[in-house]
C-alpha cells in the first residue's frame, strides 16, 4: 500500500461571527494577505515534512473562492514541492479540466511538474466540485462532456507525437503539440476522484486508473462505493490492483484516546460547521438524474448529517485516538475497504502546527511502519493503457 | 366566460417527442413557458384558447419533452422552434413567451420576422440591462424564489415552494424525495444550458431588435421580483412600434397569478 499527506490548505481567519456559506460568497474582505502568508508557508512545510516522516506521497487539490482550501492552483504548490523533496509522490487531485480553456494548459504544468520532479507526479482529473461552476460561471451542463474531451486532449498531447490536432465539439485545437512532455511513460499514473457515479467509474475502470471516493462519508458508503469500483473493473474484464483505489480520510494521533479527542474535537467541528457549508450546491446539470437519485441516497451518511462525536467515531468520519486505536482502526477499515491508497488528512481546519506536527509524526513512527508490514509496501501502480 | 379546454399530446420533432397542449380554434397562438416549466394544469391557456388555437409545446428538457441533449444554447433553441412550426403549418402565428420563452419569442422575431404575426412578450427574459439585474434562478431557496415570483404568497404554487422550503429547512435535504424534486431538477437542467453563462440573456439580442417587425405587446408585472421592470421597458424601446403595458398587483408569474386577466389582454391584442 501507499500512503500520502494529503492537505487542503484550509483558510482559518473567517470571523467568529459569520455563520455564512465558506464558498461562492463567502465575502473576501475575510481574506487577510498576511495571514495567508503564514498559512501558505506552514502548509507547504507540512507538507516537505512529509518526505522525512517517511510518507510515500503528498496530495493537494484545486478549490476556487472559498475558505475551505485556499489553493486555487495546486499546480503552483505541487511545483515547489517538486523542487523542495527529492524521492516522494506528488499527486495533484486534480486539476478541474473543465475550468482551463483550453486543457492544454493541463497537459503542460503537469508535465513541467513531472520533469521537475524527475518523474513524480501523480495526474489527478477532476470535473471540479459545484461550487466552481458558479465561482467560474462555466455552464455545468457541459461539464460532462468538456471533462471527457479535456481528458482526451491531454493524453493525446503526452502519448502522440505532434504536431496533431483535435477537433471536439468544446476543443477545436489545429496545433496540438505540447512542450515539454512528461518524463513517465507513456504518462504520469492517473487518479480521478468520483462521489459514487456509475458513469464515471466505469470509465476509470475502462482505463485503467484510479479511483479516489470522494471523502467525509461513513465508512460503510466507502464500502459500497469500492464494491461498486471493483464491480466496475470486472465488467471491464479484470480483477483491480488494490493501487487503483484510494480512501481519504482525516486522521488525529495523540499519546492517549482521551487527549486526542480534546486536542482535535474543536477543529473538527469548525472544519463541518464553518468550512463546509456551501460545498454541496449542484449546480443543475452538473450531474445526470439517475446520479442525483443516488446521491440523495447517500446525504444521511455525509458528514454535514452528524451531530455527535459518538457518530463520528462510529461512521469513522475521522480517525482519531492513541496510536493503538488508530492502528487498529486503519487495519481494519483498509483490509474492509479494500484500498492500495490511504490518503490522511492531517492537518483539518483551524488545527494547530503543533498539534499537527505531533500528529503526524506519532503517526509516522507508530502507525505507518504497522500498516506497511500489515499490507506491504507496493511502490507503484504501473500505467496500463486499456486493451 | 366559457372556457374551452386544452389537451395534451406529443409531436415528433427532429430533437424527439416533445409535448405538446392544444385547444380552441381560430388564429394560431403559441404560448412559450418559463424556465419554470409551467403548462400542467395551467388554465391561462384554457383563457386564451378563448381567443384563437392555442399551441403550447413543453420545450427539450422540460417534462417529458425529449431532445434537450441536442440543445446547446439559444440559436438551437430558435432552430427547434423552427423546427416545431413546420411541423405544426405554422406560417406565421403569434407570439407569446413568458420570462425565458419571452426571450426564445424575441430571438425568433429577430431573426425569422416573417414566422412571428404578433408578440407579446411576459416578464421577458433575454437581455442585459446595466443595473437591473436579473435575479439569480439556479441556486436560491424555494423560499426565496416564491417571494420573487409571486405578488401574493397565498398562490397554491407559491404555498408548493413554502412547503418545500419548509421540508428543507426542517428535515434536512434527506427528507426530500427524488421524485418531488425531479421535475425541478429538469427543468433548472435545460434552463441552465440555455442561460448559466450569459446568464438569461444574449449579448447580442438587444442590437437586433429592429428587425423585429411583429406588433408587438410587451407585459410587465408590477411586482416582479425577478426581472427589473428596465427589461421589458427596453424590450418596448428597441422594438419599432412596440406597446408596453404593466399590470398591477402581480408579480413574475402572471399566467398562475391572473390568468383571466392576462388571456384577455393577450387576446385581444393578437385578435387585432
Amino acid at each position: 500500500m501507499r500512503i500520502f499527506n494529503f492537505h487542503l490548505m484550509p483558510y482559518t481567519g473567517l470571523p467568529d461571527d459569520y455563520d455564512g456559506p465558506a464558498w461562492i460568497t463567502c465575502p473576501n474582505e475575510f481574506f487577510d494577505p498576511a495571514l495567508g502568508n503564514k498559512l501558505y508557508n506552514r502548509y507547504l512545510d507540512e507538507l516537505v515534512y512529509s518526505e522525512e516522516l517517511g510518507f510515500d506521497g503528498v496530495c493537494v487539490n484545486e478549490h476556487h473562492q472559498n475558505a475551505y482550501g485556499i489553493m486555487p492552483s495546486p499546480n503552483l504548490m505541487a511545483s515547489i514541492l517538486a523542487r523542495q523533496t527529492k524521492r516522494m509522490k506528488i499527486a495533484v487531485v486534480g486539476n478541474a479540466l473543465p475550468l482551463y480553456n483550453p486543457p492544454t494548459r493541463v497537459a503542460e504544468e503537469f508535465a513541467m511538474i513531472d520533469n521537475i520532479s524527475g518523474g513524480r507526479l501523480i495526474a489527478g482529473f477532476v470535473v471540479g466540485g459545484g461550487p466552481e461552476y458558479y465561482s467560474f460561471s462555466i455552464n455545468p451542463a457541459h461539464a460532462r462532456e468538456r471533462f471527457q474531451e479535456a481528458h482526451d486532449i491531454i493524453i493525446k498531447a503526452w502519448t502522440e507525437p505532434g504536431p496533431t490536432e483535435f477537433m471536439g465539439k468544446h476543443y477545436q485545437l489545429r496545433f496540438l503539440n505540447t512542450w515539454p512532455k512528461p518524463v513517465q511513460k507513456p504518462h504520469p499514473e492517473v487518479w480521478i476522484p468520483g462521489a459514487g457515479s456509475l458513469e464515471t467509474m466505469d470509465f476509470v475502470a475502462q482505463k485503467r486508473y484510479a479511483y479516489m471516493g470522494i471523502p467525509y462519508f461513513h465508512i460503510d458508503f466507502f464500502d459500497r462505493t469500492f464494491g461498486m469500483f471493483r464491480e466496475a473493473c470486472e465488467r471491464a474484464g479484470y480483477e483491480p490492483d488494490p493501487l487503483q483505489s484510494g480512501w481519504l480520510v482525516p486522521i488525529y494521533v495523540a499519546e492517549t484516546d482521551e487527549l486526542a479527542r480534546q486536542q482535535y474535537e474543536e477543529h473538527f467541528w469548525y472544519f463541518v460547521k464553518r468550512l463546509l457549508p456551501g460545498i454541496n450546491i449542484s449546480p443543475p446539470g452538473y450531474t445526470s438524474l439517475r446520479s442525483i437519485e443516488n446521491i440523495l441516497k447517500g446525504f444521511g451518511m455525509w458528514v454535514s448529517s452528524v451531530k455527535t462525536w459518538e457518530e463520528v467515531v462510529d461512521g469513522q468520519y475521522a480517525i482519531v485516538g492513541s496510536p493503538a486505536t488508530v492502528l487498529e482502526k486503519l487495519e481494519a477499515s483498509v483490509e474492509r475497504l479494500g484500498v492500495g491508497n490511504l490518503l490522511g488528512l492531517f492537518q483539518l481546519a483551524t488545527l494547530p502546527a503543533d498539534l499537527t506536527r505531533n500528529s503526524t509524526e506519532l503517526f509516522s513512527r507508530e502507525v505507518m511502519p504497522r500498516l506497511r508490514e500489515r499490507f506491504g509496501t507496493d511502490a507503484a501502480l504501473a500505467v496500463k493503457e486499456a486493451v | 366566460m366559457t372556457t374551452t379546454a386544452v389537451s395534451l399530446g406529443t409531436i415528433e420533432t427532429r430533437v424527439g417527442s416533445v409535448e405538446l397542449r392544444r385547444g380552441g380554434t381560430g388564429q394560431p397562438i403559441v404560448y412559450l413557458h418559463s424556465a419554470a416549466g409551467e403548462g400542467l394544469g395551467l388554465g391561462f391557456l384554457d383563457d386564451l384558447a378563448q381567443y384563437g388555437e392555442v399551441l403550447a409545446p413543453i420545450f427539450p428538457g422540460f417534462g417529458e419533452s425529449e431532445g434537450i441533449e441536442q440543445i446547446d444554447d439559444i440559436e438551437d433553441a430558435v432552430f427547434h422552434l423552427l423546427d416545431l412550426f413546420d411541423r405544426l403549418g405554422l406560417d406565421s402565428p403569434a407570439v407569446v413567451g413568458l420570462s425565458l420563452g419571452g426571450w426564445m419569442a424575441a430571438e425568433l422575431a429577430c431573426r425569422y420576422p416573417d414566422r412571428v404575426s404578433r408578440l407579446v412578450l411576459v416578464n421577458p427574459a433575454g437581455l442585459y440591462v446595466p443595473g437591473a439585474n436579473i435575479h439569480d434562478i439556479f441556486g436560491r431557496t424555494p423560499r426565496e424564489m416564491a417571494a420573487d415570483l409571486f405578488a401574493d404568497q397565498s398562490n397554491p404554487i407559491a404555498q408548493m415552494m413554502l412547503q418545500m422550503d419548509k421540508l428543507v429547512t426542517e428535515g434536512g435535504v434527506g427528507s426530500i424525495t427524488f421524485d418531488m424534486i425531479k421535475p425541478q431538477i429538469k427543468a433548472m437542467t435545460a434552463s441552465a444550458r440555455l442561460g448559466w453563462n450569459p446568464y438569461l440573456h444574449n449579448p447580442k439580442l438587444q442590437g437586433r431588435l429592429w428587425r423585429v417587425t411583429a406588433r408587438t405587446l410587451v407585459i410587465n408585472g408590477e411586482k416582479d421580483g425577478l426581472i427589473p421592470s428596465a427589461h421589458g421597458e427596453t424590450y418596448a424601446r428597441e422594438i419599432a412600434g412596440a406597446k408596453l403595458v404593466t399590470m398591477t398587483d402581480v408579480a413574475h408569474m402572471i399566467p398562475l397569478e391572473k390568468p383571466g386577466e392576462l388571456a384577455q389582454v393577450t387576446g385581444e391584442f393578437v385578435g387585432n
